[in-house]
């Protein structure tokens, strides 16, 4: 819990990971409220990409650990809880659409699929082209459906490396609504766009060479400005 | 259960859609037998004595060809991450790259087979010999799917993987062409070599499983 009574969705304690001996991420703590909504900013090479992979499991840290609602991870109760939106789409080429999401559907466990994956389809505008092949898509629509992909579970947690990347004003509105200001999800995404995070940001964590040097994350949750209600 | 038969199923469908590396291995695998059956002289000799080697360079190369394919498009495309953080467990992952690799390169081997009985003369769709090939093909892509996603990071990978796992798998060879040579009459009993080839796709089998999930993280 917070100061202010909220529940914490993560809690990171003293993570740290290095590569052949160098330091890439050292001692970051975190205690994110649920439902906040966190802009990771940092220079290049500030160990943005590198904190949001040990947070979604695909990299152990050398040191600390981070729990989600409770749950010590890594754990399959931390994988249904949370939702990755990365650099890349992490699509499969030769499937179409709504095989993709079928298939994530299956390994999430996740009860209704298809009118889950028809919800989100049609929010994205792909529903028309579900049976298209996805290497034939644009970089834009592969990033939509990359944004079905993670949501399709309905993570409690949303963890994005820049997702803004290859969309267009249209495809950002979309992200802003079903994601990153989507009410009750927590988020922690990681962005260069600066005059984005007023949109849908609560909170920052600033990175400077793998230590954080700035935390606003559990200050407040008043709604964003211009976040949907 | 139903998360390993999703994983499987659709490891079998991306072989499907895009076959063009087990296409090239069947073809490869087609060329090397028509090739070894016009250089032997059939109508003079036994040619049992060289049918041993003749089907497992063949089907070792093959395997070589596709075996990392699967994996290599896995991580090109990212989704492998998408599975590393998902609830699926890297047992999982393994063992649905494991069953789909070993499906098209059972295929392309039961193929091989039938070819060469047509163009040697001699019966080769034996269930000892099956047997042999069965077991040996579990060992075989059981260490070429861990390497393969040990050098999936690596530049020269394609590489990499020929010269990995050719010194592993020279016990499975020996085993492997030994039990052949032997159920095809050419030595007495097949029971240590199977014993050999057995003992090497458990030990493989079970490499594999326990070292994947370090190897993939990596």
């Amino acid at each position: 819990m917070t100061d202010a009574g909220t529940a914490i969705a993560i809690d990171a304690r003293g993570l740290t990971r290095q590569y052949a001996g160098v330091t890439v991420v050292r001692g970051v703590d975190l205690a994110l409220p649920a439902g906040s909504k966190t802009a990771l900013l940092g220079s290049n090479g500030a160990g943005k990409t590198t904190l949001l992979k040990m947070l979604s499991t695909l990299l152990t840290p050398t040191s600390g650990s981070f729990s989600v609602n409770g749950h010590r991870a890594p754990s399959a109760e931390v994988a249904r809880s949370i939702g990755v939106l990365g650099h890349s789409p992490m699509l499969y080429e030769d499937f179409t659409p709504l095989e993709n999401l079928q298939f994530f559907a299956r390994i999430y466990g996740v009860q209704d699929a298809e009118p889950r994956i028809r919800d989100l389809l049609d929010q994205v505008g792909l529903w028309r082209r579900r049976n298209e092949r996805t290497v034939i898509l644009s970089r834009g629509y592969h990033q939509r459906l990359a944004l079905c992909r993670a949501l399709i579970h309905r993570p409690a947690v949303l963890i994005a490396d820049e997702p803004e990347t290859g969309l267009d004003p249209e495809g950002i509105e979309l992200l802003d609504e079903m994601a990153l200001a989507a009410p009750g999800l927590t988020v922690i995404a990681a962005t260069h766009r600066i005059d984005h995070i007023d949109a849908w940001a609560t909170g920052i964590v600033r990175l400077d060479r793998g230590r954080v040097i700035e935390d606003t994350s559990s200050v407040g949750l008043a709604a964003p400005e211009g976040a949907p209600a | 259960m139903n998360v390993l038969g999703a994983v499987v199923a659709k490891d079998l469908k991306l072989a499907w859609r895009n076959r063009s590396g087990w296409l090239s291995a069947a073809a490869f695998s087609t060329i090397a037998v028509l090739t070894y059956s016009f250089a032997f002289d059939l109508a003079t000799g036994d040619v049992r004595p060289l049918l041993p080697g003749v089907i497992w360079t063949t089907f070792l190369f093959a395997g070589v060809f596709a075996a990392g394919q699967s994996f290599q498009d896995e991580v090109d495309d990212g989704t492998f991450d998408a599975l590393m953080f998902s609830p699926v467990g890297a047992t999982s992952v393994f063992a649905g790259k494991l069953v789909a690799n070993l499906i098209a390169l059972l295929i392309i081997e039961f193929s091989q087979l039938i070819l060469a009985t047509i163009l040697f003369d001699v019966a080769l769709l034996t269930p000892e010999l099956l047997g042999i090939v069965l077991i040996g093909t579990i060992g075989y892509v059981s260490l070429t799917t861990l390497l393969a996603t040990m050098g999936g990071h690596v530049r020269g990978r394609s590489v990499l993987l020929p010269v990995l796992s050719l010194p592993l798998l020279i016990p499975l060879l020996i085993g492997a062409v030994r039990a052949t040579g032997a159920s095809l009459g050419l030595e007495a009993g097949t029971g240590p070599w199977m014993l050999l080839l057995m003992v090497f796709a458990v030990w493989a089998t079970l490499a594999a499983v326990l070292l994947f999930p370090t190897a993939a993280e990596q």
